[in-house]
């Protein structure tokens, strides 16, 4: 069989995203998926190639990445939101972590320890990364810092303020976006 | 505003504070995706590009990611026809190949008195059953069956089986 191919360039690949291409694709059409497929695998291929340490992986890896797209009714590609980024920018990073993850997940190759020589046995300590807590992860630096100094330092937002050198206004700014994420994130109802 | 005010609403806040600092995070993967995705497009508000930075600090993946997402790819990418058809048969055929199942067509609707006639005529099944049972049963006590004696069973014991089913019938063996 002939080996076409379909290529793209940056340029085309902002062309990609003129178009939706999803609308008629998350009701199942079949078409639309094979579109989608021909539109985007360039972009994935090259996304996974990046993650890939073998090039035999690739293949498998930008399969893995489209099963994860179209997995439980395009679950992933539901989740998608054009007015927060690029869908090549989304697909991308998608891509991406699909593959490390696939990676992760396979069996590394073995070989019985004693056919390794000792100095090779030798493991460098690794520090464990400490665990994220929800207000890493839901705040900035700067959100985190203020709440840390009106809760837990209980200093006054004037006192702040001096201390950031910032505007009061800036402080109670900070203060109230960042209550709204906890308080979503913990779905309550305080005012 | 001080934090240990009497107010509701700052002292609520100053627990729900307290209370995510001993909470561990499980990012949401999808919502994680969009954060990263438009962080590489400069789309954030300045506190969320702020805790993307952080993020991406922890994490040297996530900003690999962001980097090849943000990278110009000057080089042509290619994919291969065997890759795009094996991805697209992953979804079977849609709407264009789907074929409609003709379900039998439901019962007729039935007329009201139907179902009238049919529990009428059940209850009058129903009565001449117990009249003929009776009728049956009354001129039994004058059957000459009732009046003979000695050994043979009378008819109490016929219309009532347990005696003879309790009858010791080694009482008139010999061993």
């Amino acid at each position: 069989m002939p080996a076409r191919s379909h290529s793209l360039n940056r340029v085309g690949e902002r062309w990609l995203d003129q178009v939706d291409p999803l609308a008629d694709l998350l009701t199942g059409d079949k078409r639309s998926w094979d579109s989608f497929v021909r539109r985007y695998a360039a972009l994935i291929v090259a996304a996974v190639r990046g993650v890939a340490s073998h090039t035999g992986d690739i293949e498998d890896l930008t399969q893995e990445v489209f099963v994860r797209l179209c997995k439980d009714d395009f679950r992933l590609l539901r989740s998608y939101d054009s007015t927060r980024a690029s869908l090549s920018t989304w697909i991308t990073i998608v891509a991406r972590s699909t593959a490390r993850d696939a990676l992760r997940r396979r069996r590394p190759d073995s070989v019985p320890i004693d056919g390794v020589p000792e100095m090779y046995l030798k493991v460098d300590a690794v520090e464990p990364l400490p665990k994220l807590k929800l207000p890493e992860a839901l705040l900035s630096p700067r959100q985190r810092e203020i709440l840390g100094m009106l809760y837990d330092l209980e200093m006054d937002v004037a006192e702040i303020a001096a201390k950031l050198g910032i505007d009061p206004q800036t402080v109670r700014s900070a203060h109230h976006k960042a209550m709204l994420k906890l308080r979503a994130h913990f779905k309550t109802d305080i005012a | 505003m001080r934090a240990q005010g009497t107010s509701g609403a700052p002292r609520r806040d100053q627990e729900l504070w307290r209370r995510s600092q001993d909470i561990e995070a499980s990012l949401d993967e999808t919502e994680n995706f969009l954060d990263l995705a438009a962080f590489a497009e400069n789309r954030l508000d300045d506190d969320d590009t702020a805790r993307i930075a952080a993020l991406i600090a922890r994490d040297a993946a996530m900003a690999e990611d962001v980097a090849a997402a943000r990278a110009p790819t000057a080089v042509e990418m290619v994919a291969a026809e065997d890759v795009i058809a094996r991805a697209a048969g992953l979804v079977a055929g849609g709407r264009s190949e789907a074929m409609l199942i003709a379900f039998p067509a439901p019962w007729p609707a039935r007329k009201p008195w139907y179902g009238a006639a049919t529990w009428s005529g059940l209850a009058a099944a129903i009565a001449f059953a117990g009249w003929l049972g009776f009728d049956l049963g009354s001129g039994l006590s004058n059957t000459p069956l009732l009046s003979r004696g000695g050994d043979e069973p009378s008819a109490s014991e016929l219309l009532d089986p347990a005696p003879l089913m309790l009858r010791d019938f080694t009482e008139n063996s010999q061993i």
